[in-house]
């Protein structure tokens, strides 16, 4: 699925952050791109409504530096969360190499996050991919909330199986926010690695 | 996979990017993009005389966006997609036609032309190109290798990046 550029000798990768509306995907796009030093990102774009909601993505390019001669590098991406954005959704699924599963730790976002998750296997679906064939990690966000739903409870809904990295995250302070990227990012790393 | 990506390289990038300078030289055009549909700029060409161009990851990535969006559109009336994509500014307008099932052409242009000789001519590199594209899927693309040293040298940038920290 990467994209590999022999010419311009490039790897590119597309990351996308998925989860239910407002569970922190378009702050951990900032946070990143706040904390990444210069050289290493691009311009960020956001296709946003005037109340800062997602219309249709956020983008973020990170360069990883040059390996083997090859520029590596990957773009991120948020889909918009709400219900009713789902082409939005689809389309930003084109081409998807990782995903970042953010999942909201409010005990009234429960449902939408398993509801999200099966949005996500359902679009995925039409692009003939399956979540479990394409490198994904979770990241429980918004633990700082007073009444944040125990990790394991979110767990049990969301993997079940227990196989899916996982990590805590309080986003909005930049608390877990590089973790969950590096752990995807060097899962599509050893992908590729393997298919080769 | 199911979503081939178009690699261009060696002779026939070399076509390509010549396709692509005509194209800007006839047309008197600013930039022509071959922009795969995922978002990635596989080429890019630039007139001697235009600005600096805007980033070009924005502006690709915008671009497949944009096109995949116009297709659902169309598709809500029943239509495979749109035939012509232009969109024009008071300054700037863009052309873009469709190379193939993976890739797109970008011309973008200004005052300094017309749309309809970006049309002609746009239309004229993307039958070349395509041809390109077409030949180049059936051909092997060289594999870069990606050994132990790889994946080593991948770990260090990383936590170069994000911080050694282990997740
Ligand atoms: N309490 C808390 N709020 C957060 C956290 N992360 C994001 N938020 C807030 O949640 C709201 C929605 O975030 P946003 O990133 O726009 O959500 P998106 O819809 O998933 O893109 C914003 O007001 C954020 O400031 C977090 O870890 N804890
Ligand atoms: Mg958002």
């Amino acid at each position: 699925m990467s994209t590999i550029n022999f010419a311009a000798r490039e790897i590119n990768f597309k990351i996308v952050y998925y989860g239910p509306g407002l569970s922190g995907k378009t702050t951990n796009l900032k946070m990143i791109y706040e904390r990444v030093p210069g050289e290493a990102k691009g311009e960020m774009v956001s296709l946003a409504t005037e109340d800062e909601r997602t219309l249709f993505f956020d983008f973020l390019p990170l360069d990883l530096g040059t390996v083997n001669g090859f520029k590596t590098r990957f773009h991120l991406y948020t889909v918009p969360g709400q219900v009713f954005y789902n082409s939005s959704r689809k389309l930003i699924l084109r081409g998807v190499d990782g995903v970042v599963f953010v999942a909201d730790s409010a005990p009234s976002r429960l449902r939408a996050n398993a509801e999200s998750l099966r949005n996500l296997r359902e679009n995925l679906l039409e692009h003939d991919l399956r979540l479990s064939e394409i490198p994904y990690v979770l990241q429980i966000n918004k633990r700082d909330l007073d009444d944040a739903l125990p990790v394991e409870m979110i767990r049990q809904v969301l993997d079940p199986t227990g196989t899916v990295p996982a990590f805590e995250a309080v986003a909005s302070r930049f608390e877990g926010v590089f973790e969950p990227l590096k752990g995807v990012s060097r899962m599509v790393l050893e992908k590729l690695a393997q298919k080769t | 996979m199911l979503e081939p990506s178009v690699d261009l390289y060696g002779a026939a990038h070399e076509r390509v990017r010549e396709h692509l300078s005509d194209l800007l030289d006839r047309a008197k055009a600013r930039y022509a993009l071959v922009v795969d549909r995922k978002g990635f700029v596989l080429l890019h060409a630039r007139a001697v005389w235009a600005p600096a161009p805007p980033s070009l990851d924005s502006l690709a990535t915008l671009v497949a966006s944009n096109h995949s969006a116009n297709a659902a559109i169309a598709k809500l009336f029943g239509d495979d997609g749109f035939r012509e994509i232009v969109q024009q500014g008071a300054d700037v307008g863009t052309y873009v036609e469709e190379l193939g099932p993976d890739a797109l052409l970008l011309a973008v242009f200004d005052g300094k032309t017309t749309l309809g000789k970006v049309k002609v001519h746009a239309a004229r590199a993307a039958v070349e190109i395509r041809s390109e594209l077409a030949a180049l899927r059936e051909s092997d693309a060289p594999a870069p290798t990606f050994d132990a040293s790889w994946s080593e040298s991948t770990e260090k940038l990383l936590d170069g990046l994000f911080g050694p920290r282990d997740s």
